[in-house]
């Protein structure tokens, strides 16, 4: 079984060149990154000077920015502080070259956001790993389910994307909790989060317990998450997951909603009403010789059989019945 | 007793990193988990017999690492969250006593039989999930275990006050620790975070009539503890059988003729794993 990301990085090869932006006054350093890899497989732009670079991080932020301690216009941890501030660029990695003295009089490790560093004399093997741990590092990370860990939405759309090109025969399923929300107001967030962590490690434990299989799993975000499996084993991977969340979700709830089986909530439109015990709804989108050409289409037949599933108020799954159709006219009902 | 020194007992207790086990089931188990195709439901049932094992998976579990303490008592739905990654670093991180006394092996004879009268009795009473009543009654007798592995040297003042002073268990405890094993087991089921109706039933089986939350698993393992020990299943420390509060059967609705069926049923079981032996 393989729980890989999406990257081959780990792997050694990178799925695609590394772009690299570099900002040194020393042109040595320079000449050394450059050396090191073809550009087929690190694409490396230099800066010698901060500010020039800085429009250029932002409109097209690099996989990984190498940021030297002194530049000739402005401290490496002000271009630094400057990225890391912005939510949308703090996940790019930074690795901070740095020189023994100023390594030995200590810095303010916890203040600056760096990932990684160097330290003069530059050893072109050690700058090499370092380069290549950080990015290894940042691919598995970066975009993982803060709560669960599990890979996010980029990862599981590349996955899928990647099963399709490659024309392998795959299940996908798309999970969700029914009656969520309701818990969630009624016991409240961190409440919910307890049952998000249990749902994400049925799932895992569920689908490593098939022997053999290649199998991902991905955690969308809120109660929705996926999972990939080998077509042949979808369904009792299915069966199995209903009866183990069926059994374990009960815990979650305070003893006295537990022994009657349903809360009193609100619904979305704010009146007070009794809701069900949570239950899982499964998806099962079936790959079968090519005939998926977009992870779009794959979704989009995974939403019309969640509605499916979600008629039903028990744990549920609903397999995709269709042989090589097209993807069906899925009418947006409001949620 | 001066105030530091139970401080400093229970720190030492608290403090009990390495918790061993008798080799028996823990080499089942670890054969089991080493093959590809035992099912979860195998190991479950096996690890359920060892009050050790079971408290470790429970206590793992039921870290904050997981995400959601305090919520999972079934030793079943304990290995699916753990998978069996974890659940093998358990079994081989475990050890083993290195010196097996007869009385470790009747204790841990005794811990099973509890936990099966202590389901029996939570069928008979019509409660639900009679499992986690299994797991209270397993368990209910931690507290000697750790005692033992953390104060090596005032369990044998302990056992020398049983036998010296004709006492229970509990109270030679008392005498020696300046607290029983009830007291040991909330300390531990607080740090590891265990759910609170097992923590109920761990340290209120001996005054159940003081159980404010869970009363119903407390009279449970109570009862289930008397009952083992009529039977003479294992040792739990001392020959006594314990007072059999009147509050817990009225407490549970158990009447005398429902406690001659329990009882009935019991013998049919306790005959089934009389060929079971830790040894």
């Amino acid at each position: 079984m393989t729980q890989d990301t999406d990257s081959g990085a780990a792997g050694g090869g990178f799925a695609r060149p590394q772009i690299v932006t570099l900002l040194t006054p020393d042109a040595e350093f320079a000449a050394l990154m450059q050396g090191l890899w073809p550009t087929s497989v690190m694409q490396i732009t230099h800066f010698a000077r901060g500010r020039r670079a800085i429009e250029n991080l932002f409109n097209d932020p690099p996989d990984l920015l190498i940021v030297d301690e002194d530049l000739a216009d402005m401290p490496g941890l002000d271009v630094v502080a400057l990225v890391k501030s912005e939510n949308v660029y703090r996940q790019l990695p930074v690795i901070y070259v740095i020189s023994q003295e100023a390594l030995a009089s200590g810095r303010d490790w916890l203040a600056a956001e760096i990932d990684d560093f160097v330290a003069r004399p530059l050893r072109p093997a050690e700058v090499r790993a370092r380069v290549l741990l950080t990015l290894a590092r940042a691919s598995r990370s970066f975009d993982a389910n803060p709560l669960t860990r599990l890979p996010g939405n980029t990862s599981i759309i590349h996955r899928i994307q990647e099963l399709i090109d490659r024309r392998e025969d795959f299940a996908l399923v798309y999970a969700d909790l029914d009656h969520f929300k309701s818990f969630n107001d009624k016991y409240g967030f961190s409440r919910g989060d307890e049952v998000l962590m249990m749902t994400a490690r049925v799932i895992v434990n569920t689908i490593r317990s098939l022997p053999g299989i290649r199998s991902f799993v991905g955690h969308v975000g809120g109660d929705d998450f996926v999972f990939i499996v080998p077509p042949e084993v979808a369904e009792d991977a299915c069966r199995r997951l209903v009866a183990t969340f069926d059994g374990i979700v009960p815990s979650f709830y305070d003893p006295e909603d537990r022994e009657r089986g349903s809360i009193q909530s609100t619904d979305r439109e704010g009146r007070l009403r009794i809701f069900p015990l949570m239950a899982i709804s499964l998806a099962v989108v079936f790959n079968r010789d090519g005939r998926l050409k977009h992870y779009g289409e794959a979704s989009q037949i995974a939403m019309s059989l969640k509605k499916k599933a979600k008629e039903n108020p028990k744990s549920c799954y609903v397999l995709d019945q269709r042989r090589g159709d097209p993807p069906p006219f899925a009418p947006d009902f409001p949620d | 007793m001066a105030e530091d020194l139970r401080t400093e007992r229970k720190g030492l207790i608290l403090a009990v990193k390495d918790l061993p086990t008798l080799p028996k089931v823990l080499d089942e188990v670890a054969r089991l988990v080493e093959r590809s195709d035992s099912s979860t439901e195998e190991v479950a049932k096996l690890i359920s017999m060892d009050q050790v094992l079971s408290a470790k998976v429970l206590k793992m579990v039921n870290s904050p690492i997981y995400g959601f303490p305090g919520r999972i008592s079934s030793i079943q739905h304990a290995l699916v969250l753990l998978g069996f990654n974890v659940l093998r670093g358990i079994i081989v991180s475990t050890s083993v006593f290195e010196i097996m006394s007869e009385n470790m092996v009747g204790l841990w004879e005794h811990s099973l039989g509890v936990a099966l009268a202590s389901s029996t009795v939570a069928r008979a009473a019509g409660l639900r999930d009679p499992e986690e009543y299994s797991v209270a009654g397993l368990l209910h007798d931690l507290g000697k275990v750790v005692a033992t592995v953390q104060l090596p040297e005032l369990k044998g003042e302990i056992e020398q006050a049983v036998k010296t002073k004709d006492l229970m268990y509990i109270e030679a405890e008392k005498e020696v620790l300046g607290f029983g094993h009830d007291r040991i087991n909330a300390w531990l089921a607080d740090h590891w975070k265990l759910p609170p109706n097992i923590k109920e039933g761990l340290s209120y089986h001996h005054k159940p009539h003081l159980a404010q939350l869970y009363p119903d698993m407390a009279c449970a393992v109570h009862i289930g503890d008397f009952m083992a020990r009529v039977f003479e299943y294992g040792f739990g420390g001392d020959d006594n059988a314990t007072y059999l509060r009147p509050e817990a059967l009225k407490r549970l609705k158990l009447k005398p003729a429902d406690v001659e069926r329990i009882l009935d049923h019991l013998c049919e079981q306790f005959l089934e794993i009389a060929d079971l032996s830790f040894s």
